[in-house]
């Protein structure tokens, strides 16, 4: 039985189609994926239909035999209610701060017009998503919940009426690799009561194994369509051999890297912690002895969940943040604390951080972000020198000169973390610090600025400290890994053989959630 | 909670006391002196006068002597009043000072509330934009200059009520007064409103109320009002302190008998405890509102407990 037909959408945004022609349906207890790197319009072509977005769409979207296409609000308001679940991408946010979970789940439990539920029937819905202590969660309010958590919560909110159809709008983008994971297990599972699932995903290796179909967004158009094992295994369009390489896995066979120099940094017994909030005196260790070293040329991988201290260990080794205890040294001699760093320091090590539209001064020019790492780490440089080194930097993360007088609001997410890999690459830095720096960026644009990358690891022989919650993206830059748990190093050791024979339990969940 | 207002008010003492020494010193600074008449009276009473009050003491002695009466709720003698203790003083002006105010502010909450909300939903509209306007006019206008147009219009043109006076709370009387002190913080409270719903609007978990099917007004009404609301708490502290202990010009064009016109007469005459109690009780309140207020964050937003 069809629960939702859609044929030939079209959604125009100030007189241009963003989608065009997109049409698929989703039987009784399927999974639909539409996938897509950012733009391609998937998550519009799910949310217009439904009144969700400001966008009129024409075409056809039929939901159990009614169309929505041009229905009254009162109509689609009704349909949401009843016949269909929500889910969206940020946890964090997506649900009401001063309302506590269980009389959110109470509200959409009785929206469908279902008899007042009881405090055991919510608690039920809660561990039907795997919450786990579900009676004390109903009384608790979002922000006391991990992002997982609020997620688990929101879902149980869109299936609670229950609805014929689930629409999942990247479900579990903001979630590390292994929430992730558990995540997507738990929305297919649902599928088991006959529930339809309608997922949208840039990550097509990962929603390949979960849903019937496939439905590969490039433009707003349809690029491919199909079963979903097939299209994985033989992509037919460039796009979804793009997104399928974008998003590595660890099943992938590894790639060759440089082989590592001489020891280049070290870093013996490092301890974080900051002053817990509010009156009581007390710390909160955030990093706990940590010592790791790395050799020119190599890269080593830090991960671990959120929250496990990898971005706090990274920066205070690169003396960009707070240190309690621990020696760092460079090539044998010790590394100033913080406020001592002189430029000769600075110059060897360099940040590009997660968000690169928030960590670029939106009132610079470009050239004069790239330049000023110059004005101050070799002041000694004359004008025109600083001008050339500039222009060679723009010009090795491949953007051309014109982007030089733009302001970051200007750029797009990939040309501004390129733009921030050209400020940390100007000073000729021997060791490049990238915290999470693709997490924030479009699938097709991470996959690029890593191989930009992994070709200036090749042609600088650059070191990495690399912070991020992706192993597989970490196994295409980095020859060695140190797992962190609850502000510990519990295992490290060469990529691969860790990869391979995991030690530590949280190794093992992670590289369970990866492949 | 119990020890988060117990903390709150232990650190209200000390700031209370700095209110009332620099108040105490600054008036001293002030030329002029509490028996200073069109008279001049003569020297022997006037030193006698000076000595009965203390006046005569070293000023850190005269301080302490005050902060030492306030502690046991003795606000002291009124210099000019002489039959009247500051006390007295405040018992006949603070419940019409409370009555105006009160009203003042109940009415401006509605004004604010509907017409913020009516902005919000409305936002880039016509109706928002014609809404803001009129907003913007209310705070800006002085309530010397309302205060007298309503006067004008309604009481001497219009001649449907009483030009000034108290009338014993009759509440002819009281309806212009109560109505020019609330259209400023109508206005205010209006643009607070406005601002904080459309941004409440916009976020992510209204979205998903709306995608729970949920009516516009329920979504509105549970799901963004209260979030929304959270800078109006933070206006209605001082606001409210302000409003309640006296608004010093409407009692003035309007005549009325109440905190503000004490303040104003004592400031005048250099009636040192007059002046001091009613800055006192002021501060006071400021102190008391603004916790109200804190305590309001938290239920408005619950990630404010911490």
């Amino acid at each position: 039985m069809t629960v939702y037909r859609v044929e030939g959408l079209r959604i125009a945004a100030g007189g241009r189609a963003i989608v065009d022609g997109v049409g698929f349906d989703i039987g009784a207890g399927e999974c639909v994926a539409l996938v897509g790197a950012s733009g391609s319009g998937k998550s519009q072509s799910c949310l217009a239909p439904f009144g969700l977005s400001p966008l009129r769409a024409g075409g056809s979207a039929r939901l159990m035999g009614d169309e929505l296409i041009g229905a009254p609000e009162a109509m689609l308001r009704r349909a949401r209610g009843r016949r269909v679940g929500f889910v969206f991408q940020q946890p964090l946010t997506a649900l009401t701060p001063h309302l506590k979970v269980g009389r959110q789940l109470h509200e959409a439990w009785r929206q469908a017009g279902a008899p007042r539920p009881s405090r055991a029937d919510l608690a039920a819905l809660l561990e039907r998503v795997g919450l786990d202590r579900a009676d004390e969660r109903l009384d608790q309010y979002p922000h006391r919940l991990s992002g997982g958590q609020r997620q688990r919560v929101m879902i149980a909110a869109a299936i609670a009426h229950p609805p014929a159809l689930l629409v999942a709008d990247e479900p579990t983008t903001a979630l590390d690799a292994e929430l992730r994971h558990a995540v997507l297990e738990m929305l297919s599972g649902l599928r088991a009561d006959g529930l339809a699932l309608l997922l949208v995903s840039h990550d097509l290796p990962a929603v390949a194994r979960h849903a019937d179909r496939l439905v590969v967004l490039e433009e707003g158009r349809v690029a491919e369509a199909g079963e979903a094992a097939a299209l994985f295994a033989h992509p037919q369009a460039a796009t979804t051999a793009a997104l399928i390489a974008a998003s590595p896995r660890l099943a992938d066979p590894p790639p060759a890297l440089p082989p590592p120099g001489p020891p280049l940094l070290a870093a013996e017994g490092v301890t974080v912690s900051f002053p817990r909030p509010g009156w009581r005196r007390a710390r909160i260790v955030a990093v706990s002895d940590a010592s790791l070293h790395v050799a020119a040329g190599e890269g080593l991988a830090i991960v671990g969940g959120s929250g496990s201290g990898k971005s706090t260990l990274a920066r205070a080794i690169a003396r960009l943040g707070p240190v309690d205890a621990g020696r760092v040294t460079w090539e044998g001699l010790p590394l100033p604390d913080r406020a001592k760093m002189r430029p000769a320091h600075r110059r060897l090590i360099q940040p590009v951080f997660q968000d690169p539209v928030a960590s670029l001064d939106p009132q610079w020019r470009v050239v004069d972000i790239i330049a000023e790492p110059l004005r101050h780490l070799h002041p000694h440089l004359s004008a025109g020198e600083r001008h050339a080194r500039v222009t060679a930097a723009l010009d090795e993360v491949e953007l051309d000169d014109a982007f030089a007088d733009r302001r970051p609001a200007t750029l797009s997410g990939g040309q501004a973390q390129r733009v921030a890999i050209a400020r940390a690459l100007v000073t000729g830095p021997r060791l490049l610090l990238l915290d999470e720096a693709t997490s924030a960026l479009d699938v097709l644009v991470a996959g690029r600025i890593v191989a930009l990358i992994a070709r200036l690891q090749q042609t600088r022989g650059l070191a990495l400290l690399f912070v991020t919650h992706d192993l597989a993206v970490a196994r295409r830059l980095c020859h060695r890994i140190a797992v962190l748990e609850a502000g510990r190093i519990v295992e490290e050791g060469p990529i691969k053989a860790v990869i391979a024979a995991p030690a530590h339990p949280a190794t093992r969940r992670m590289v369970a959630a990866s492949d | 909670m119990i020890a988060l207002l117990l903390r709150r008010l232990l650190t209200a003492i000390p700031t209370l006391a700095a209110v009332v020494i620099l108040s105490f010193v600054l008036m001293r600074l002030a030329p002029g002196g509490p028996f200073d008449g069109e008279r001049a009276l003569d020297p022997a009473t006037r030193a006698a006068l000076t000595h009965a009050y203390g006046l005569d003491l070293p000023l850190w002695h005269q301080v302490l002597r005050y902060l030492a009466r306030l502690a046991q709720g003795d606000f002291g003698p009124s210099l000019v009043y002489r039959d009247f203790t500051v006390t007295d003083l405040i018992a006949s002006g603070l419940p019409v000072s409370l009555t105006l105010g009160g009203l003042a502010l109940l009415l401006a909450l509605a004004i604010g509330l509907v017409a913020g909300v009516a902005a919000a939903t409305r936002a880039g509209g016509r109706a928002d934009r014609g809404l803001m306007i009129a907003l913007t006019l209310l705070t800006a206008l002085p309530t010397f200059v309302t205060g007298p147009l309503l006067v004008l219009l309604f009481a001497l043109a219009l001649g449907w009520l009483p030009v000034s006076g108290w009338g014993g709370g009759d509440p002819a009387h009281l309806l212009l007064p109560v109505v020019a002190l609330a259209l400023p913080a109508a206005g205010a409270i209006g643009k607070l409103v406005r601002a904080g719903l459309a941004t409440a609007l916009a976020q992510d978990h209204v979205r998903t109320a709306r995608a729970r099917g949920l009516s516009p007004v329920r979504v509105l009404l549970v799901h963004a009002l209260r979030p929304a609301l959270v800078p109006v708490a933070s206006y209605l502290g001082p606001a409210a302190a302000g409003m309640l202990t006296g608004a010093v010009v409407i009692e003035t064009v309007f005549a009325l008998p109440g905190l503000g016109r004490h303040f104003v007469q004592g400031a005048l005459n250099r009636d040192y405890p007059l002046v001091l109690g009613v800055v006192t009780l002021y501060a006071g309140l400021i102190v008391l509102f603004n916790l109200a207020a804190d305590l309001l964050y938290g239920w408005l937003d619950p990630r404010m407990r911490g």
